[in-house]
This record gives C-alpha cells, sequence and structure tokens, in this order.
C-alpha cells in the first residue's frame, strides 16, 4: 500500500494500490479518468468482508485507480456464494458518505446541542485515557462499561478486559437474539447460530414466524429460502402483515400479533394427539414427553381460532403439513426474537416443535456445527473484575450482556455506579428501548466517548468523538465461521483510510497503550496480529489475502447418522421437553400460554421490521441506499384508513400510550396488513443534523417504544407492547 | 453467433433490490436514475390476497421502436448478438427513444446526457461474466445466456417453463422472458 | 392493486416527461410555416397569379416562411441534450425515423421555401437582397414561379404531415399512435397557415379567399378532433385511458380540461366569426371594425392550434400501454 493522495481529490484519484498505479496517480485527473474510461487501467481487486451487517458477507472489492469502484460477492465466502445483497453492493456508500467523522473530535458545546471541535488523535486520545484513568481511580475499572456491535467488539472488548471492567452490553442480545438463543439452549443445549445453521436449502415445509426473509436480508438465508421456492417447497408464514415471504406461501396466517405462542402450542398438541411426531427420535433423544402431552392437551385448535384469529381448520391443515412432511420441516426459531417479554418460552415451543417433527440435525431441518476448531493461542490474562452487570439479575442472561441492566445501574448507582461508558458500532439511542431512560443515563455519566464512522445520534452525545474508519480501509480480526465446515476469513483494507479516521485495532491500542495496558496489545500493526495468527493455526496468510476465505477441509458433519449421534449439552444430555432447570427457576418447565394485552378502541398495536435496502438505522444516510428508500412509511390497514378517511400517501403523526409522538410519516393504505396494528420499518427519524440525507426522514419506531416487557427468563426487553393513535397531519405530500 | 436473452423467474424474486444497486455500481449510473427496477404490486383484499414481484430492465427487443425512432442511428441493434446498444457519440439527446420505448427503459444520462439503459452487461459478457444484476441476484431470479444454445440455463428454463414477455400486444419481441407459475400443475 | 415500484426514473416515472413547451412551440411553428407554405403557394397560384397582385403578403408571406421555420426549429434544438452532436442527424438516414425524415425534409423545405421567396419577389423590391448574385437569381427563379410553387405546397404537406408522423409514430404513447393524429396536424397546420395569412394580407378580396379556405379547414379541424377521440374511445383499454385527462375533471389534469375548453369555445367561435366576415357586405375597403374582427379570430385559430399542440404534447406523455 502506497500513501493515499486522496485528501486532494478522492473521488477520482485516491490511495492507489499498486506501485504502478501510484505512479500514474500522480498524472493530472482527467488524463486518468479518461484511460480508465478507455480500459486502459485494469481493476484491481481486493478480497476482504462486508460490514453493513453482521452476516460478514465475503466481498471482492474492485478498484481503480485507488478508488474502490463496485463491491462484488466472493464465491469462496458461505455466506455471500458470489452475491451480495442490496446493502453490502451499496457498501462504498458508506466509504464515500460526504457526512462521515472526518477527525476526531471534542465536545464545545451542552451534551446533545451538536457543538463540538476538531482535535488531533494525540489530543483526544489523551483526553479519553486521562478520563478513563481518572474514573477507576475513583470509582474502580467496572465503573466503565462498554457499548458495542459488530466487529469493533474484537478490539474494544479486550481494551475493556484489560482496563479491569466486566461490564459490557450488546443490543443483540437483549434487544435481538438473546432470548431465542436462551430458549434453544433449555431445549438442545445449544443455539442455532449466527448464521443460523438451517437446512432450509433441501427443506419440503418451511414455517416463520414473524421471520421476514426477502425484507430481512441476510444473504446466504434468504439464498436457501428462494432455493427452496425453486425446489417447491411450502411455506407456512405467519405474520400479521403480509410480507414478501408470505406473498409466497402456501398459508399466510395473518395472526393476532402476541399470540404466536397460543398457535405453536396448538400445533404441538395436534401433533402430538394425531401422532404426528418423530417416535423414534423422541424416544431417544428427548425426555419429558409426557408432561409435554399433558401440558398442551387445552390447547385446542378451537381454542387457538380465538385467540390468535386463525380458522381452526387452517391450524390443523398446517400441522398436518409439517407433520407430513417431517423431518424435512423447516421451523425457522427467529432472529429478532425481542417481541412481548414470554420470548424465551415462545422459542422454546418452536424448538419442542422442532424436536417432535424430528428436525433438529436432520436434512431440511437444522443441522449441526462442524466440531472442528483452531488451536487456542496463548495471550496475556486479563485482570480478575467485580461482579458483573451484565446479567441484569436474570438466571439465564447471556454473555452479550443485558444493555438497559447497565442503564439502569448507571441511573441509579446500583450496585455500584457506572460513570463512563464506551460505544462504539451501536446507535444506543435507536436500538435500546425507552429514549428517555437512555438519555437520562449518559446524562449522570462522567465521561462518553463514541467509535463510530458515522455522527449517528449517540455519537452525537458523545464528550469526545473517534473517527474509525470504515470497514473497506481496515484490518479486523479473523472471521472465523462454524457453519457446515469451519472456515477462516480475512478483513483487510482495500484502500487507505480516508481523511483522520483510523481503524479500530488502533484506536484501542493507543488508548490501551495511554492507559498502561500495552502489553495486552503486543503487536505492532494487526496484520502482524493475523500473520502470526494463521501461523498457529497453519493457514497460509498469502493464500487467505488472495482468496478472502478458506474452507478447512472435512470439517463437516452435519447430520445425524449413525456414526455421528448427537450430542445434547443439556443437564440431561437430552433434547429437553420438560426443562427441570426452567422448574427449579420459577419458571415454566413446559411453555404455557399468556395472553397479551390488546389494543383499545382507536388504539393499534406498533409493530416494525427489515427493509431489504437498509440495516437498522445505519445505511439511512448512505446515498446508494437512501436513494431506493428515503424515508419509512406507516402501514395502515385499507379498511382503517377508509373509516378514518385517510388516503395512500398521506402524512400522520403516530402518538403512543405515554404520549410520546413521532414525526409526520406517510401512510401506506395497504390491504396488506391487519386491522388492529401498524407497521414501520426501524430506523428512520434520525434527529443527528450532521447527517444530511437522513435528517429528520421517517419517523423512529424507537422513540414509540417507550414501555417494553422484560422476559424475566434472560432479560430480553419485548418491544411490541406499544400501541398508537393516528393523527392526521395537513402536510400535503 | 450468441442470441442473448434474460428468463426473470418471477417466483424466486424477493424484492431485495440487490440487481438495482449492482447495475448502478458496475455502470456508473447517475444518483436518482436507474437502469433496472423491481415491482412489487399485490391484488386483493385482506385476507385473499396475491403479490408478483417483477424485476425489468431493458428488454433487447427484436423488434425495438427505440431503434426505429432514432434520427441519428445512435442506437442500434448489434446483429451478432441481438443486444440493442448506443454510440454514445452519435446521439444527441432528443429523447425519441424514451417516447418510442413501452417499457420505460431509458432515461437521460444526467452527467452525460446520452440516452442511456441497459446494455445486458456488455463489457461484462464480452470478458465471460454474467450481468451485474445477474451475477448478484440473491435469488438466482435472473437468468441469463444463449437462446442458440439448448443446453443454456435461458434455453432450459424457456423448454421446462410456461413464459411471457411484456406488454407482448405492442409487437416489440423483447428477449426478456418472465416466468410466473411452475409448468408443471401441482 | 397496491404497487410500489423501487428504481424508477424521474424521466419516465410515473409517467414520460422528455417533451415540454419547446417541442410543442417547435411542432406548432414547424405546422405554421408549413400551413403558409401552402397558403403562399396557393396565393401565387390561384386566377394565374391574379389574387397576389398588389398585395405585400405576396412578398411577406414567402418570406415569413423561413423566418417561423427557423425560430421552430431553434426550439427543438434548445430541448437537444447533446446539442454538438447535431450534425449526426445528417450524417445518416434512419428511415423508420419520423425524426429522421424530418430533418432531411426540413434540410429540403428551407431551400425550397428560400428560392420560392426568391422567386416571388417583385422586380422592384429585388435590390433590398443587396447581393447582386442573389438579385440575379431571383431574376431567373422567376421563370420557375409554379414549378416552386407546386414544390413548396409539397413540402409544405410534408411538414405539416411530419409534425403528427413525429408523435404517431410512438406505439408506446397511444394518444399518439393514431393514424388520425397527422392529418388532423396536417389541417391544424393549415388552417393556422390561412389564418396567419388573413393577418398579413393587405387586400379585401384575399383577406376573404383565405377566410373562406379556413372556414372549410377548421370545419374539417372540428370534424377530425371528435372522430379522434371517437376513434381512441372505441380502441384498445389503452387508447381509451389516453383521452381520458381531457374529459376528467380532477386537480391533476386541471390543464387538460381547460384546454379541451377552450377549443370547445375558441373554434366554433372562430367559425361563426369567419362564416359571418364572409356573408356582410364590406363594402370596397375594410373597417377598422371589420378588420379587428379578422384578427381577433385568425388569432383565435393559431391559438386553438397552439392548444392542440401544447395538450397533445404533455397529454401523450401521460398515456402508457397497458
Ligand atoms: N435488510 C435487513 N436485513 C436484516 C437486518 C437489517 O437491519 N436489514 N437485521 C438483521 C438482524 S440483526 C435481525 S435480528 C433480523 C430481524 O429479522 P426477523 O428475525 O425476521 O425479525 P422479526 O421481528 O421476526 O420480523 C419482523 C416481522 O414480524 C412481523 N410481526 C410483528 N409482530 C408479530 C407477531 O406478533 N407475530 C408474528 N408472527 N409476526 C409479527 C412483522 O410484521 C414483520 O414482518 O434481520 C436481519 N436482517
Ligand atoms: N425499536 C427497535 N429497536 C431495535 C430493533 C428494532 O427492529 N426495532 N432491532 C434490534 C436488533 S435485532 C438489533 S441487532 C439492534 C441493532 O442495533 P445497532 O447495532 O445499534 O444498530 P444501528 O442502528 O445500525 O447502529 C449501528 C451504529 O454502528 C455504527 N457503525 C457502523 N459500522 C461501523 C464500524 O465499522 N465501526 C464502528 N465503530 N461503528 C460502526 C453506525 O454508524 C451506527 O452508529 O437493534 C435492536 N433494537
Ligand atoms: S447480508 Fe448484505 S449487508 Fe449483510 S454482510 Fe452480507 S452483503 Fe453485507
Ligand atoms: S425495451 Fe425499450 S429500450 Fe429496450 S430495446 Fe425494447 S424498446 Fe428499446
Ligand atoms: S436520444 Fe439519442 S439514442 Fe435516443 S433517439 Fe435521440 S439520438 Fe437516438
Ligand atoms: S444487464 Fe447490466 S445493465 Fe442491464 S440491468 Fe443488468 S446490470 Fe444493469
Ligand atoms: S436481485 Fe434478484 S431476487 Fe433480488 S430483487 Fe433483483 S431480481 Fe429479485
Ligand atoms: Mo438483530
Amino acid at each position: 500500500m502506497t500513501k493515499s493522495i486522496s485528501r486532494r481529490s478522492f473521488l477520482k484519484i485516491s490511495g492507489a494500490t499498486t506501485v504502478g498505479l501510484s505512479v500514474a496517480a500522480t498524472l493530472p485527473d482527467k488524463f486518468l479518468l479518461w484511460a480508465e474510461e478507455q480500459g486502459m487501467v485494469k481493476p484491481t481487486y481486493t478480497a476482504t468482508l462486508c460490514e453493513i451487517c453482521f452476516w460478514k458477507c465475503g466481498v471482492m472489492a474492485k478498484s481503480l485507480n485507488g478508488r474502490v469502484v463496485k463491491l462484488e460477492g466472493n464465491p469462496n465466502h458461505p455466506g455471500a456464494r458470489g452475491r451480495l445483497c442490496a446493502r453490502g453492493n451499496g457498501g462504498t456508500g458508506l466509504l464515500y458518505d460526504p457526512d462521515r467523522l472526518r477527525s476526531p473530535m471534542i465536545r464545545t458545546g451542552a451534551r446533545g446541542d451538536g457543538q463540538y471541535r476538531k482535535a488531533s488523535w494525540d489530543e483526544a486520545l489523551n483526553l479519553v485515557a486521562e478520563k478513563l484513568a481518572a474514573i477507576k481511580k475513583q470509582h474502580g475499572p467496572e465503573s466503565v462499561a462498554l457499548f458495542t456491535h459488530g466487529t469493533p467488539t474484537d478490539h474494544f472488548l479486550p481494551l475493556l478486559s484489560a482496563f479491569g471492567s466486566p461490564n459490557v452490553g450488546m443490543p443483540s442480545f437483549a434487544q435481538c437474539r438473546g432470548p431465542r438463543d436462551v430458549g434453544l439452549e433449555l431445549t438442545f443445549g445449544e443455539t442455532i447460530g449466527s448464521p443460523e445453521r438451517l437446512d432450509m436449502a433441501n427443506s419440503k415445509v418451511i414455517v416463520l414466524l414473524g421471520s421476514h426473509l426477502g425484507e430481512n436480508m441476510h444473504n446466504s438465508q434468504v439464498q436457501d429460502f428462494t432455493e427452496a421456492i425453486g425446489k417447491g417447497a411450502k411455506f407456512i408464514v405467519v405474520d400479521p402483515r403480509f410480507s414478501i415471504a408470505a406473498g409466497k406461501a402456501a398459508h399466510w396466517l395473518p395472526i393476532r400479533p402476541a399470540t404466536d405462542m397460543a398457535l405453536v402450542l396448538t400445533w404441538i398438541n395436534v401433533i402430538i394427539a394425531e401422532g404426528l411426531y418423530d417416535r423414534d427420535y423422541i424416544g431417544r433423544y428427548a425426555e419429558g414427553f409426557a408432561e409435554l402431552a399433558k401440558a398442551v392437551e387445552k390447547y385446542t385448535p378451537e381454542w387457538a381460532e380465538k385467540e390468535t384469529d386463525i380458522p381452526a381448520a387452517q391450524i390443523l391443515e398446517t400441522a398436518r403439513l409439517m407433520g407430513k412432511n417431517a423431518p424435512s420441516v423447516c421451523i425457522h426459531p427467529g432472529r429478532h426474537a425481542t417481541w412481548y417479554g414470554d420470548d424465551v418460552q415462545r422459542t422454546r415451543s418452536l424448538g419442542i416443535l422442532m424436536a417432535l417433527l424430528g428436525s433438529w440435525g436432520r436434512p431440511g431441518g437444522a443441522f449441526f456445527a462442524t466440531n472442528a476448531s483452531f488451536p487456542k493461542m496463548e495471550a496475556k490474562p486479563f485482570p480478575e473484575s467485580r461482579e458483573t452487570l451484565n446479567g441484569g439479575g436474570f438466571p439465564f442472561a447471556g454473555a452479550e450482556g443485558v444493555t438497559q441492566a447497565i442503564r439502569s445501574s448507571t441511573i441509579d448507582g446500583k450496585p455500584y455506579p457506572i460513570k463512563a461508558w464506551i460505544v462504539t458500532g451501536t446507535n444506543l439511542m435507536k436500538s435500546i428501548p425507552n429514549q428517555k431512560e437512555t438519555l437520562e443515563a449518559i446524562n449522570k455519566l462522567d465521561f462518553l466517548v463514541a467509535v463510530d464512522v458515522m455522527p449517528f445520534d449517540t455519537v452525537m452525545l458523545a464528550d469526545v468523538i473517534l473517527p474509525e474508519c470504515s470497514y473497506l480501509e481496515r484490518h479486523d480480526a479473523l472471521a472465523v465461521g462454524k457453519g457446515k465446515s469451519l472456515t477462516v476469513s480475512l478483513r483487510q483494507p482495500v484502500i487507505e483510510p480516508r481523511y483522520e479516521s483510523k481503524p479500530g485495532w488502533w484506536i484501542a491500542k493507543e488508548l490501551g497503550t495511554r492507559l498502561g495496558l500495552a502489553e495486552y496489545f503486543p503487536w505492532k500493526t494487526y496484520e502482524d496480529k493475523i500473520k502470526s495468527q494463521c501461523q498457529h493455526w497453519g493457514v497460509d496468510y498469502e493464500q487467505l489475502k488472495k482468496l478472502g476465505t478458506i474452507t478447512i477441509a472435512d470439517t463437516a458433519a452435519p447430520f445425524i447418522t449413525a456414526s455421528n449421534p448427537p450430542v445434547f449439552k443439556t443437564k440431561s444430555g437430552k433434547i429437553e421437553l420438560y426443562s427441570g432447570e426452567l422448574k427449579e427457576k420459577g419458571f415454566d418447565p413446559v411453555p404455557q400460554y399468556t395472553q397479551h394485552q390488546r389494543p383499545k378502541g382507536g388504539e393499534f398495536r406498533l409493530i416494525y421490521g427489515r427493509h431489504a435496502v437498509h440495516t437498522f438505522s445505519r445505511t439511512t444516510n448512505n446515498p446508494e441506499l437512501h436513494e431506493l428508500c428515503p424515508e419509512n412509511v406507516v402501514w395502515v390497514n385499507a379498511g382503517i384508513a377508509k373509516e378514518m378517511g385517510l388516503a395512500d400517501g398521506n402524512y400522520v403523526t403516530l402518538v403512543n400510550q405515554d404520549g410520546a409522538r413521532s414525526n409526520p410519516i406517510k401512510a401506506k393504505v395497504t390491504e396488506r396488513i391487519r386491522e388492529d396494528c401498524v407497521y414501520m420499518i426501524h430506523g428512520f427519524g434520525t434527529k443527528s443534523k450532521a447527517l444530511k440525507k437522513a435528517f429528520q426522514k421517517g419517523a423512529d419506531d424507537q422513540g414509540l417504544v417507550t414501555r417494553y416487557a422484560v422476559d424475566p427468563i434472560c432479560g430480553g426487553t419485548g418491544m411490541r407492547v406499544n400501541f398508537v393513535r393516528i393523527n392526521k397531519e395537513f402536510i400535503d405530500a | 453467433m450468441p442470441k442473448y436473452a434474460m428468463v426473470i423467474d418471477q417466483r424466486r424474486c424477493v424484492a431485495c433490490m440487490a440487481c438495482v444497486v449492482a447495475c448502478k455500481k458496475e455502470n456508473e449510473v447517475p444518483p436518482e436514475q436507474f437502469r433496472t427496477r423491481v415491482v412489487e404490486s399485490t391484488e386483493g383484499t385482506y385476507p385473499l390476497l396475491r403479490m408478483e414481484l417483477r424485476s425489468e430492465l431493458c428488454n433487447h427487443c427484436d423488434n425495438p421502436p427505440c431503434v426505429y425512432n432514432c434520427p441519428t442511428g445512435a442506437s442500434y441493434k448489434r446483429k451478432e448478438d441481438g443486444l440493442v446498444l448506443l454510440r454514445k457519440n452519435r446521439c444527441v439527446g432528443c429523447k425519441s427513444c424514451l417516447a418510442a420505448c413501452p417499457y420505460d427503459a431509458r432515461y437521460i444520462n444526467e452527467e452525460k446526457g446520452y440516452a442511456d439503459k441497459c446494455t445486458f452487461c456488455e463489457h461484462r459478457i464480452k470478458e465471460g461474466k454474467e450481468p451485474a444484476c445477474v451475477a448478484t441476484c440473491i435469488g438466482k431470479s435472473r437468468i441469463f445466456g444463449d437462446l442458440d444454445d439448448p443446453r443454456s440455463n435461458v434455453s432450459r428454463a424457456l423448454r421446462e417453463n410456461h413464459h411471457e414477455v411484456l406488454l407482448e400486444s405492442a409487437g416489440t419481441k423483447p428477449r426478456v422472458y418472465y416466468v410466473k407459475k411452475f409448468s408443471k400443475p401441482e | 392493486m397496491e404497487l410500489t415500484i423501487t428504481g424508477a426514473n424521474a424521466m419516465t416515472s410515473p409517467h414520460l416527461h422528455v417533451w415540454d413547451w419547446r417541442v410543442s412551440l417547435y411542432l406548432f411553428l414547424g405546422g405554421l410555416s408549413a400551413g403558409l407554405a401552402i397558403m403562399t403557394s396557393i396565393l401565387h397560384v390561384r386566377k394565374g397569379g391574379k389574387l397576389a397582385e398588389g398585395d405585400r403578403a405576396a412578398i411577406t408571406a414567402p418570406i415569413y416562411v423561413p423566418v417561423i421555420l427557423t425560430i421552430g426549429m431553434l426550439f427543438i434544438f434548445m430541448d437537444l441534450e447533446r446539442k454538438l452532436n447535431v450534425f449526426w442527424f445528417y450524417l445518416t438516414v434512419q428511415p423508420l425515423s419520423p425524426m429522421s425524415w424530418g430533418s432531411w425534409g426540413l434540410l429540403v423545405f428551407y431551400p425550397v421555401s428560400i428560392l420560392f421567396a426568391l422567386a416571388t419577389l417583385p422586380a422592384p423590391n429585388r435590390r433590398y437582397l443587396l447581393i447582386p448574385a442573389l438579385i440575379r437569381w431571383s431574376e431567373k427563379l422567376q421563370r420557375f414561379k409554379l414549378q416552386l410553387a407546386a414544390l413548396n405546397f409539397g413540402m409544405g404537406i410534408f411538414i405539416g404531415v411530419y409534425t403528427g408522423v413525429l408523435l404517431s409514430s410512438f406505439v408506446a404513447r397511444p394518444l399518439w399512435n393514431s393514424a388520425i393524429l397527422p392529418v388532423l396536424f396536417l389541417t391544424s397546420a393549415m388552417s393556422a397557415g390561412a389564418a396567419f395569412m388573413i393577418m398579413i394580407a393587405q387586400q379585401k378580396k384575399a383577406k376573404l379567399f383565405f377566410t373562406k379556405v379556413d372556414i372549410w379547414l377548421v370545419l374539417a379541424e372540428m370534424v377530425m378532433l371528435p372522430l379522434f377521440f371517437y376513434g381512441q374511445y372505441t380502441s384498445s383499454g389503452a387508447h381509451r385511458e389516453s383521452i381520458m385527462p381531457f374529459f376528467t375533471f380532477n386537480h391533476d389534469y386541471f390543464w387538460y380540461g381547460i384546454g379541451m375548453l377552450l377549443l370547445l369555445i375558441v373554434l366554433p367561435i372562430a367559425l361563426v366569426m369567419k362564416y359571418l366576415e364572409v356573408h356582410e357586405d364590406h363594402g370596397e375597403e375594410l373597417t377598422p371594425v371589420a378588420l379587428m374582427k379578422m384578427n381577433v379570430s385568425a388569432l383565435m385559430v393559431l391559438a386553438g392550434g397552439l392548444i392542440i399542440r401544447l395538450s397533445f404534447v404533455y397529454a401523450g406523455q401521460l398515456s402508457h400501454l397497458s
């Protein structure tokens, strides 16, 4: 890599990737552009990994004259298979977003008013280190908490641990997969993983509850989904909204929101009652069948029809469809599972259904991760720390932490004070419910430092902002994949960091050094670290650089066979249809249905989801993606709209049960949703003025999620428990 | 002599827009302009609904009104392989071709002024690659190949499935075919 | 049906926006110059040239033809996105493109109309030509006046038809895609030419003659318009849809409704006025009031022609197949 000249003219000629090109790069822009058009400049391809979402697909980045012109899927990478989703294709929009954070910044005005001054890296890093050291001295290291999501975690979590704090929170647990992972672990002794280990491509029947594949655009998962369509699989899609997936379904069950468990438990009952379950499989691998059968007896289709609003006959028919096609039935356990506060139990009921159909460990169902792994490397052990707040007192909270528990401790100082937050890779204002509480906690802090690429809402609340370069400009930790086979993939820079941004590893190491923790960063560059790791693992680094991904041969054992018996890491060593562990902690050992509050007259349940071209809030300002979906709309049932005199495209505001009011948002008047709920895409309505495209575009669902139902088992925050009224706004569209 | 065509298997499309973005990046299409789009249409009333997803692009018509209406010969149908292409340096930007195309497949390139459109990624097929939208299509809904080769994916897809073209009655003889249903009754 | 389209171009979606008033004016002025060319040819040929005798219009009308055409061409030039490439129009012949044969046609029309103007220039006025060569040409051409008039007439018809074919050739735009359109445009061009002639003619006989001509042309126009709409209405669904802007009185189509109403008012009134003009006993000289009435009715016909071009250019872009 030669030094970039991108600061002069980034668009046309930035850091050139080869020596030959760097000479060329000194020639006038015009000539280079001309040469490019004549096809005289050959593009170079660099293998790396996408970070527009957490699927981390393999990318082949095409650059011309040091400008990244296109991103393509890496055929070697199992998550990409040579293809990228719209967001991955639009990754250069982040790289070249004019609103990117360009240099370190120090707050000069009041918190939240967006006044900052530029600072040098030295000044900013010194200030952060000084503040953290002072807080450590006064309150102990554990009073510094880290909120993180995505690859920055690989650099900042070690920094936090070395610093001596155990307090980390990732929205991926309590706002996302937490309940699902816990539910499946309690049932099978392990979770489904991310990427989910579903053998959808070979399923005959696929059952989706909520999971809105196609809009939820996890690359290879959607490829499998469409593969199944191509092979003629039947889909049962349970969703109050006629989603893209519902549009492909043999059975769309427009369920009354918050009643999924009633449906699943009834399915279970029917499958048991009609003997459609896999007797051999259950007999061999599961325990608690009798208790299960008894506990679900009461859930009849007639009863469920009243709860779920789905005709009893259709419940029966779909149960039989599953039974008939077992075990080649894929019950998707969901991913964003934090819906109503009883989400562990809902996922457990799905797990039980999988077990009854014998699809866990079977083709067309769920497959097993490879057993193989890379040898551990010696590293300096982290210091002992005080007990963590991560668990938030929930018996089954996971290591990713319960974000809102750290937030509570920050507010009330119990059991001990939290005085500083490091926030990286997560936009807390958007990702965790009840923004008032988040703001209250932030206002209590002595110090907030944000490491981010873009000036999103949370970043603009920080005392010091450290600009990380985008994923196309840096090395990150090797990504080890445990899907069917063991894989290792590399993220490496395609061009040099633009502006004064720096890779996360560099920021963490520099901070570590200033905090006297240099021994934890015993390498000079991250590439050195990766190289020695590769050596230790017996992976050819040069090969990895070229291919981007290496799959270790003969490491797959995906399905149950005579020579590959399943291992269940539960207490009993079996699939636990009845969970002793839950019983012990005072929870239902077999999931039981409880009715949730329903909307009152004039109210609608607020539900939300994904748009195929956006990832949460993080892509809303990306020029390549913004133009395809600049703002979200609120889906309102056509009949209701007619009653209200609401026309498609009218602006409305939504006001929730606590009086929280949304930005004006366009109504999508549609037959595609039930009457009792309204739907919007998550992530919009940015308040940060520094985002010129996204500022105030659309409405923020999180602003209306002032209430959340906490799952007592794991601490997940059910966020679909808010009700809104629709107010017409007299703004002309 | 290849006879290039595209088959769009609508069953497998999920309206993910990967094709839309990939096409723009591959072909340096200016902001807010597009060579391909995705139409999502729903018929019926709740809860009896039917959805159609359809990606659209230039049909590389065998009977191309855009070419017929071009006064300068900038738009032409290439004899060897049937692609409808543009000689950029000839185009005066009169927009006749935009008005002539029943599929609204063309636009005036805001940066360059010429009447741009999908080229079937001619520069990529020349290198033996698939068009960018096909290469990235998440649903493998877009299939590209040579109609003259009976073993090509497009030939097979057309053989095995009932297919239609858009606005057949316009008489444009499109080379983009749409598969909506299974050929075999289920 | 609920429709969401992602990746549509503003220029073609929700409907075509490629041509605006510039093209409308081009079509109108092109038509006017064509119509005027036809009328000047008639003026000079009628009664062995007697009609033209002593009227200044006999000199000015042929000159107006290339001048109006040039202004019209300026508007189409303004509409081109890549003006520097215009020469390509004349490096190729595209037999299926009306715009191509139109531009070649214009290339013929220009010299013909200029030659005709030279040929019809009376001897005493030739000195204004200043260049001796031109004066000589003018003298020589005198002999071919008739042939040139025929040519000029023919080219006028050609260009008049062309302004309509330009639009009617688009199968994609049902409002335009009608065989009546070129004839309608030609008629409208001729009536505009006659109206213009009425305004520039000085003598009563010429004015009244062209008023009579115009009556028939406006009448023809008034027959053709409903026929056109009837034809569209009874054709395919897309064709039927295409005329709706003129007959749907709502916010979106406001201007089309107004245009239609104006046509419904302007053309009949002009017709009645013309009828009265012809039947009125004018005496030796036209009174200022009679002159004004003639000019007003002529202006109304011109306005009608402009309204037709504007509304058809815009409304045609709202129409689409399927
Ligand atoms: N394009 C894109 N794809 C993404 C992401 C992204 O940001 N953008 N994020 C990724 C991440 S991290 C996650 S966690 C996943 C989340 O994606 P999923 O796991 O699919 O999320 P869900 O919340 O299950 O799905 C939302 C759907 O649930 C429906 N729904 C709402 N309430 C109910 C209910 O009570 N019952 C039922 N049955 N359905 C209901 C909504 O109508 C909507 O269709 O998406 C992943 N994929
Ligand atoms: N109301 C509501 N809340 C939700 C959800 C919902 O659907 N509705 N979804 C939940 C789910 S499933 C999840 S997984 C979470 C997601 O929550 P988050 O991960 O917090 O999601 P984003 O809003 O995308 O915020 C990402 C932040 O990371 C920054 N970023 C992006 N790339 C990089 C990088 O390379 N380095 C650094 N340092 N920063 C980077 C972005 O600029 C942005 O500030 O939200 C959860 N919260
Ligand atoms: S799924 Fe899309 S956004 Fe996510 S990593 Fe893969 S290509 Fe990138
Ligand atoms: S689709 Fe339109 S632009 Fe493409 S060849 Fe046919 S008429 Fe021409
Ligand atoms: S805009 Fe260009 S390509 Fe289109 S018709 Fe005119 S000259 Fe031909
Ligand atoms: S073939 Fe190429 S130009 Fe055409 S739509 Fe696909 S990517 Fe775009
Ligand atoms: S990439 Fe393929 S699946 Fe996705 S929208 Fe385009 S055609 Fe459909
Ligand atoms: Mo998530």
